[in-house]
């Protein structure tokens, strides 16, 4: 066994989530929002903090056929406003990229930054889709979670926009 | 008319869904990008209350046909569209054969702002059953704001010690990182052409 293998393994694992990214097609980006704002809406009534979905989700406007959703800081430096909150005191903000393809969209990158309650071990866990892959797929799988360590990237299956929040609201937000 | 609440569509598609998904409103179209209006009402019915929804012209169907569109089916959202054409004589007619108009599923008048007086003065019975549920169609909302763009892109640049400038000649160059946040930089930046 060799790191080589382990590199040539991880690159073929790469490849195969670059063309699941190409089978999958979602909605336009437009839709996909309304989409999220959606589901965000039906969750949020469920919880009994304050969140409105419809101050706290932001469309950037397509720019040569990408577009980004974004709630959140792009960075989680600690509790703010914009922030999604959850009962349980954990919070989550995420940035989604989506690229324009005939009349839907396909996935560019995203990150979810689900950040659990204040002494939680892990503190957070981040769910990444790269935009490409990284010259050490062995270090970086595109499709990554990290587990409460920035260093450490974990590869996941691609996911979704909505399956990472079905895991957050009703796998991870569960157990807190 | 100019008493009527603005609300956007997805706030519209709201109290549609607290009615249980039923019931009869108006919306009163913006003067302007009608047809894109349109679509974005329909986005908005379908994400919220998570049913087929359908454009029904108003003008250029028979009233047989339309009986017909709305109960087959009966219970997705259906959206009656008014036009020009929709005369006084019409919105009578219109009103007379109301409960024919009787369905599971919500129906939307998508009205010009003229369209009031016509539906008020021709069509009562229509206009009771809408009761005060007519709303201009407002702002989405939703869209990032060119303040919330400069703050967030001014985030970015402190977390990562790097100038916007940077950022465009890294991705020209096919050197920056893989990472989702710069990507959204480079949309913040509306540089989609370096994604």
């Amino acid at each position: 066994m060799t790191l080589e293998r382990a590199r040539s393994r991880a690159e073929t694992l790469d490849s195969g989530t670059q063309k699941e990214i190409g089978e999958r097609m979602l909605a336009p980006p437009r839709v996909v929002f309304s989409e999220i704002r959606a589901y965000l809406y039906r969750r949020c009534e469920k919880m009994r903090t304050k969140n409105d979905p419809y101050d706290l989700l932001k469309l950037v406007p397509e720019s040569n056929g990408v577009a980004s959703i974004e709630l959140g800081p792009t960075i989680d430096k600690g509790p703010t406003p914009e922030h999604l909150h959850f009962e349980s005191g954990a919070r989550l903000s995420f940035g989604l990229t989506l690229r324009e393809v005939d009349r839907g969209s396909q996935l560019v990158a995203f990150r979810y930054h689900y950040q659990l309650p204040a002494k939680s071990s892990p503190e957070y866990l981040r769910f990444d889709l790269n935009e490409g892959p990284h010259p050490d797929s062995l270090v970086e799988p595109r499709g990554h979670l990290h587990p409460g360590l920035e260093d450490v990237r974990i590869p996941i299956s691609l996911h979704d926009p909505f399956e990472i929040l079905d895991r957050i609201f009703f796998v991870l937000e569960k157990r807190t | 008319m100019l008493d009527f609440e603005s609300q956007p569509f997805v706030e519209i598609a709201r109290r549609l869904e607290m009615r249980g998904g039923h019931g009869w409103i108006a919306v009163l179209s913006p003067p302007s990008s009608r047809a894109l209006a349109l679509d974005e009402l329909q986005t908005e019915l379908r994400s919220i209350l998570q049913v087929p929804t359908r454009v029904v012209p108003l003008d250029t169907f028979t009233f047989e046909g339309l009986r017909e569109a709305l109960q087959q089916p009966n219970d997705d959202a259906v959206v009656l569209s008014a036009g020009a054409e929709l005369t006084p004589e019409k919105w009578s007619r219109l009103d007379i054969m109301r409960s024919a108009l009787e369905r599971i599923g919500p129906v939307i008048f998508w009205l010009a702002p003229n369209d009031v007086a016509n539906l008020t003065g021709s069509a009562p019975n229509i206009r009771s059953l809408i009761g005060a549920s007519i709303f201009i169609a407002g702002p989405d909302g939703g869209i990032m704001t060119e303040e919330e763009r400069r703050e967030r892109l001014k985030e970015l640049v402190q977390y990562f010690g790097l100038s916007n400038e940077e950022i465009v000649r890294r991705a020209e160059s096919k050197e920056l990182p893989p990472e989702p946040e710069f990507v959204e930089w480079l949309v913040l930046l509306g540089r989609g052409d370096l994604v």
